[in-house]
């Protein structure tokens, strides 16, 4: 491995950059992510930073059960982050529809039929913990060594 | 004064104060055993009375199989939201997740169920598959003709002037049968729960 691969992986281990979008979810896993930030679980001191901006991204969090209205446009924003990147599904609505996923309804989950999902946080919604060990536990697999592995 | 700035300066330029300062980070929080979590199995005998698919207010959360041992819940992570009504609704304690047991025998509570069954008459075309598709309807007149017309007035639903009528919905068990055969989705069965405290009897 080249030095400037090593400094690449230490300084993507402690940079992760944070992106969310609501594609039609109740707002409770918004809230949830939201808790993340703070004082009791304090994402920043794992060195990852929620920016909202998908050209600064690492990590894209999906929430919500896909409504129409995301048809084009879910799709243009995952293109906009700069690779290496990762798609985390956030709650059970981009897993399964959650309770929206009945007869007669406009939702199309799950998410992974629209963008590549990397992985999965089940719960409705999901703790704060456990968004925290899922975004810690992709980011390294994904990021370290990015150059080797896709050369 | 400046005895002062000195040990404050020497006490912040401490190495290991310095390394704490930029270094440290928490495991993340572990979730404490008493939250609630996906159910799980307690081993106790399930007798197939399905009250835990009734209470699951998720689509596609829970089912009930048969293995080689017997019934068995299975949950579905993905579907299930962990809100542990099926733990409360089970008559024989199969599942368990968090204090919900503990506090339901600490308590003495109890879910109870009623079913309410509305027939939309506008939409209703008098076809009679609901009559002629529910279980407990069979068990009455199992002699019952297409269409839903019988001579008896025991029944739970009943074909008359064309249209569908509700004659014993105590008789109910809520199976939703009924509006799974409804051509015209006239026919709607709501299942009611209710927190009931010490229960004279025990489903
Ligand atoms: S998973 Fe549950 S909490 Fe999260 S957005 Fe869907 S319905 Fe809301
Ligand atoms: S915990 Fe709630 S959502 Fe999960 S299987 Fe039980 S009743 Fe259904
Ligand atoms: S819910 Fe089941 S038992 Fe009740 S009326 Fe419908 S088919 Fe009959
Ligand atoms: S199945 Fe539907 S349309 Fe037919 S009799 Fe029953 S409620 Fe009416």
């Amino acid at each position: 491995m080249t030095f400037l691969q090593k400094v690449k992986n230490f300084v993507r281990s402690r940079s992760i950059h944070v992106a969310y979008v609501d594609v039609g979810s109740c707002n409770g896993c918004d809230i949830e992510v939201l808790a993340c930030l703070s004082p009791r679980y304090d994402i920043e001191q794992y060195g990852i930073f929620v920016h909202n901006n998908p050209r600064e991204a690492d990590i894209l969090l999906v929430i919500g059960a896909y409504t129409p209205g995301w048809e084009e446009k879910l799709r243009g924003l995952w293109e906009k982050i700069p690779p290496p990147k990762a798609a985390i599904a956030i709650g059970n609505c981009p897993i399964s529809g959650c309770l929206f996923a009945r007869p007669h309804t406009l939702v199309d989950p799950p998410v992974a039929k629209h963008i590549p999902i990397a992985a999965q946080v089940p719960g409705c919604p999901p703790r704060p913990t456990e968004i925290l060990s899922a975004i810690l536990s992709v980011a390294p697999a994904i990021f370290a060594d990015y150059e080797v592995k896709t050369k | 004064m400046a005895i002062s700035l000195v040990a404050y300066i020497r006490e912040f330029a401490r190495w290991e104060w310095a390394r704490k300062f930029l270094a440290a980070r928490t495991a993340p929080l572990v979730i404490p055993p008493y939250f609630r979590n996906y159910p799980e199995l307690t081993g106790k005998t399930c007798t197939h009375h399905l009250f835990c698919m009734m209470a699951c207010p998720a689509p596609g959360a829970i089912d009930v199989i048969r293995t080689p041992e017997g019934w068995q819940p299975r949950i579905h992570i993905g579907h299930c939201i962990r809100c542990g009504l099926c733990v409360e609704a089970c008559p024989n304690g199969v599942l368990s997740s968090g204090r919900i047991l503990e506090s339901m025998f600490r308590d003495n509570t109890r879910l109870s169920f009623s079913f309410k069954i509305d027939v939309d008459l506008d939409k209703c075309m008098g076809c009679g598959n609901c009559a002629v598709a529910c279980p407990v309807n069979k068990l009455i007149d199992a002699q019952m003709s297409h269409g839903g017309r019988a001579s008896t007035d025991d029944l739970l639903l009943k074909l008359s002037d064309g249209k569908c009528r509700v004659l014993h919905v105590e008789k109910c068990t809520g199976c939703k049968t009924c509006e799974h055969h409804c051509p015209n989705e006239a026919i709607s069965v709501a299942r009611l729960l209710e927190a009931v405290h010490a229960p004279e009897e025990v489903p």
